[in-house]
């Protein structure tokens, strides 16, 4: 495994800067004030309670839901709206955001895969259409992305002959086809029967080692602990803490609603 | 049965064979496209045209087909359009069928699970190429056996065609029955006809199913 963490400092150069992000889903407060960065090669997981806005924080970070306040920055790109100082803001035309989406990475809870195309399809479709690299080319480069979740013998399968631990492996050979600056996760394992998590987190935790930039929402606390280099944890809507992992699964967290979380989870463990 | 009959009338028959199976393709497939369109407009367009356009499927769909091919050839003139029974015939087919054909669609615009379009935007696909490459292959899926019924309904709507004097199949079965006194021939010829198509539409319908829903067999 290779220990590029030691050699370059995962601080000091954000990739992703969110700052005072809030979001509403009518009146309901679901991301209040959220302030954090994503640097180089780090994996920042996020965690907290059901309803907390894990999942919503991720998708305003590739603008699939559109903040309302606040600002998303990649590489020092406003994402989805204009920048400027008009009130209110505009938001971006489609093709801007289609040229920002194309560096952020995504993976669903439910793979999304589409059905009617096979595993090599998929993950070549955008390569041809977006990239415009030619079939043949679109066709060996996306092999190769195959290759490296480990399934180069079922590039002709179509989604519905994969096991929802395959299926998980293409979707992420879909996005890292595309070469993204960062990667995001939607709870990537928690679609799968128990006995396929580990080869979608094995495949996570290379991509870890291979210095990618990996933003993951998750109920794997083992992952958040062991893979993170930094853990988020969120609850109703606020960024509670953004610490290494060593500090959240501590055995005495300072903050009681952190406390609480962990000790269901810890309960739920016991066998 | 008399043979000799169908010796005299058989060219009429088979050109109002010819007329209705006419009329029944370009007026269908007509519907089909504006439906399309319609489905489309419905989806994507503003809110005034949603309005617009819920409007326009609940009139057509709530008056007799024959009441509009009545008022679009009688009443025509009135605005100006004078078409001869054939064109009036063609055109209210198309009318009529839109709006049940963009029901169809809107239908399978519904079925595509909204996962499907986000994977979609977060690769940075066009939303052109969202419709054809990921939304229109998984809708024709769930609408591709709706959209073969309603082409064997239509199928039988033709004949009310024969109130504007176009000479298709059911026009031509009447003047046979009229002139040479028999019933029971020509109309059971006529049944044949329409047969005919149905079954060939429905043997189509089903090879465009296995096509489309190829990727959904487990190779166990």
């Amino acid at each position: 495994m290779s220990d590029t963490s030691a050699m370059s400092p995962k601080t000091g150069e954000p990739i992703i800067s969110v700052r005072g992000m809030s979001k509403y889903f009518g009146d309901f407060v679901a991301l209040n004030d959220v302030t954090l960065d994503v640097n180089r090669s780090e994996v920042l997981c996020l965690i907290g309670p059901s309803g907390s806005g894990k999942s919503t924080l991720l998708r305003c970070l590739n603008f699939l839901e559109a903040y309302d306040g606040g600002e998303v920055r990649l590489n020092g790109d406003l994402i989805g709206w204009q920048d400027g100082d008009s009130t209110p803001r505009k938001a971006l035309s489609t093709n801007a955001l289609r040229q920002q989406r194309q560096h952020i990475g995504m993976v669903f809870q439910q793979f999304n895969l589409w059905p009617h195309l096979t595993a090599l399809e998929n993950v070549a479709e955008a390569l041809i259409q977006v990239k415009g690299l030619p079939k043949s080319k679109a066709h060996e480069k996306a092999r190769e992305a195959l290759g490296k979740v480990n399934l180069s013998d079922k590039t002709e399968n179509y989604p519905a002959n994969l096991s929802g631990g395959q299926q998980q492996r293409v979707a992420i050979a879909r996005a890292i086809a595309m070469e993204p600056t960062v990667m995001l996760f939607d709870e990537p394992t928690s679609a799968l029967d128990p006995e396929l998590v580990g080869e979608v987190l094995t495949v996570m935790k290379e991509m870890a080692a291979e210095g990618m930039t990996m933003v993951v929402v998750t109920h794997e606390m083992g992952f958040a602990a062991h893979v993170a280099d930094r853990v988020a944890f969120l609850d109703a809507g606020r960024l509670v803490a953004c610490v290494p992992p060593a500090e959240i699964f501590s055995q005495d967290p300072e903050d009681e609603r952190i406390r609480t979380f962990l000790q269901t989870y810890r309960e739920r463990n016991v066998v | 049965m008399e043979l000799d009959l169908f010796v005299r009338y058989g060219p009429a028959l088979l050109s109002g064979f010819a007329v209705t199976i006419l009329c029944w393709l370009v007026g269908s497939f007509g519907g089909l496209v504006l439906g399309f369109a319609i489905a489309c407009l419905y989806r994507w367009g503003a809110a005034p045209f949603r309005w617009l356009i819920s409007t326009y499927v609940e009139v057509i769909r709530g008056t007799p087909f024959m009441i509009q091919l009545f008022i679009l050839y009688y009443g025509g003139p009135y605005i100006g359009l004078v078409l001869s029974p054939i064109q009036a015939g063609i055109l209210s087919f198309v009318v009529y069928g839109s709006p049940y054909f963009s029901e169809i669609f809107r239908g399978g615009f519904n079925a595509v699970p909204t996962g499907q379009i986000e994977a979609a935007r977060c690769v940075g696909l066009s939303e052109a190429r969202i419709l054809r490459r990921i939304i229109l292959p998984q809708m024709l899926v769930p609408i591709t056996a709706p959209l073969t019924n309603f082409f064997i309904i239509l199928t039988k709507e033709t004949a009310i065609l024969s109130v504007v004097t176009v000479p298709e199949l059911l026009y031509e079965t009447q003047t046979m029955a009229a002139e040479t006194f028999t019933f029971v021939e020509p109309f059971l010829v006529l049944s044949l006809f329409y047969w005919l198509m149905v079954i060939g539409t429905s043997w189509i319908g089903g090879r465009v199913e296995a096509r489309v829903t190829r990727h959904l067999k487990r190779a166990n």
